[in-house]
């Protein structure tokens, strides 16, 4: 009788180790962050310490699920909770679309030369001020056009109001 | 005789370069194919070459910079049509802040989002290319609590996240027959740029987007002011108010769909979501600033 090849029981492990990995894969949920700002918190409440703070699109491994709070563990290996209304079980869009955006830009800019906006804070650039001499805008409407986007309220302000409303994480 | 001309290896070439320019993204590389097309006298390829990109850029969506040239455009269009912006620091800020609550937890949150309050007494809200956002005072006062504004900046968010605008201008210039609407081309072609914009700001303010297009930002406005953590049901609640007021008024059907079928758009939302009513409309917050309406 052939006596069973030594190489059996190793490879019967490997086979369990990959069935139980490929399972583990195929139950574990992801999510992504989708805000502009989230943080990762010790604890499901918002007054609980920040251990991260999360970037827009991260992919993020469910852990458990309390209430309106998500146990996550992100790629880097930090465990913590994040509030589950800033998250999203579908890859965000618009990565990809941006790229193509930019390389349009990058094909049409060859044949311009050196045209360049100058947004920054003004609202108008150079392209829609010539648009507006164009069309008779009054100055009045460009000043509020330019005013409307030098308009500043930072994320924290946001979060201040948030927290003040008792809204998202921040829900009493 | 010498079958193989220099023609063809040299279109091989330069297309490839092409080809290769195109999916690497480097617009340098077609412009050296250009110019060396054009040194080796042949002047037939470097058009060649050149309208590649050209077809190529045409297909390619607005960036974001030209995107903000085009939005300014058509924001001129909607405050100097809508009777100018109404300056009150206080609702400014206020409705800058739930606005950008909102924005960030859009599918498009890392833009800069700008909100201000049109002097007009008509009941409506516009949203131009590159994040301008605008709501009337008429619609202001329609309001009740903040998880109405809410939704109402979360359905405009939704038309400049989910590019509605530059749809239009794309399709615009194809049937213009325009391969590009960028910066260059607005500085070369300042009339055509002009007519681009027009004929945007034409839809928008008066045919109105497509219905489908309309029904999208109510259910994604929806689910921005949800996630932000407002009740879902405020929205239905605002447009029922609304449909009560505006009745089948043609006018403001021509740029939207029936209140109806907006209804039933947000209630597929909240119904899909198992959403229920959580109270958390925030009505005195709101009601402090109703007077300076």
């Amino acid at each position: 009788m052939k006596r069973p090849s030594r190489l059996a029981a190793p490879l019967v492990t490997l086979l369990l180790l990959s069935l139980y990995l490929l399972t583990g894969v195929a139950l574990a949920e992801t999510v992504f962050v989708q805000s502009k700002t989230a943080k990762l918190r010790s604890g499901k409440t918002s007054l609980d310490s920040v251990v991260a703070d999360l970037k827009f699109g991260e992919p993020l491994e469910v852990l458990s699920k309390e209430g309106n709070w998500l146990a996550v563990q992100t790629a880097r290996g930090a465990k913590g909770w994040i509030f589950a209304g800033k998250t999203t079980p579908t890859k965000p869009a618009g990565s990809e679309d941006d790229v193509l955006a930019k390389l349009g830009k990058s094909f049409r800019r060859t044949e311009a030369g050196d045209v360049t906006a100058s947004a920054g804070a003004r609202g108008l650039d150079k392209v829609s001020e010539g648009y507006a001499n164009r069309v008779g805008i009054t100055q009045q409407h460009r000043d509020a056009i330019d005013r409307m986007a030098a308009y500043r309220i930072n994320d924290q302000e946001v979060e201040d109001f948030l927290k003040q409303g008792g809204l998202g994480e921040y829900a009493k | 005789m010498n079958m193989r001309s220099k023609f063809p290896r040299a279109l091989t070439l330069a297309l490839s370069l092409v080809t290769f320019s195109t999916w690497s993204g480097c617009a340098e590389i077609q412009q050296i194919a250009e110019e060396s097309a054009r040194r080796s006298g042949d002047e037939r390829m470097a058009k060649i070459i050149h309208g590649s990109g050209t077809v190529v850029s045409g297909l390619l969506p607005i960036s974001y910079e030209e995107e903000q040239s085009i939005g300014a455009a058509i924001a001129l269009q909607v405050v100097a049509r809508y009777g100018g912006v109404y300056d009150q620091p206080e609702i400014t800020r206020y409705v800058n802040l739930v606005g950008r609550a909102v924005a960030l937890t859009c599918d498009r949150p890392d833009i800069p989002y700008h909100f201000a309050v049109l002097n007009s007494d008509s009941i409506n809200a516009f949203a131009a290319p590159a994040g301008y956002v605008f709501v009337t005072r008429g619609l202001l006062k329609q309001i009740r609590n903040e998880a109405e504004l809410a939704a109402v900046l979360g359905h405009e968010i939704a038309h400049v996240s989910q590019k509605h605008i530059l749809e239009v201008i794309q399709r615009s210039k194809r049937l213009a027959g325009v391969s590009e609407a960028g910066l260059a081309y607005a500085h070369q072609n300042p009339d055509v740029f002009k007519n681009l914009i027009d004929a945007a700001a034409k839809k928008l303010l008066d045919e109105g987007l497509d219905q489908e297009k309309e029904l999208e930002g109510d259910s994604l406005g929806e689910v921005f002011a949800a996630r932000v953590g407002y009740d879902p049901t405020a929205y239905v609640v605002l447009l029922n108010r609304l449909r009560v007021l505006k009745g089948d008024d043609k006018a403001f059907f021509k740029t939207h769909p029936n209140f109806s079928n907006r209804i039933n758009a947000v209630q597929q939302v909240i119904q899909t979501h198992g959403w229920k009513p959580t109270g958390v409309l925030l009505e005195n917050r709101f009601a402090r600033l109703r007077g300076k309406i």
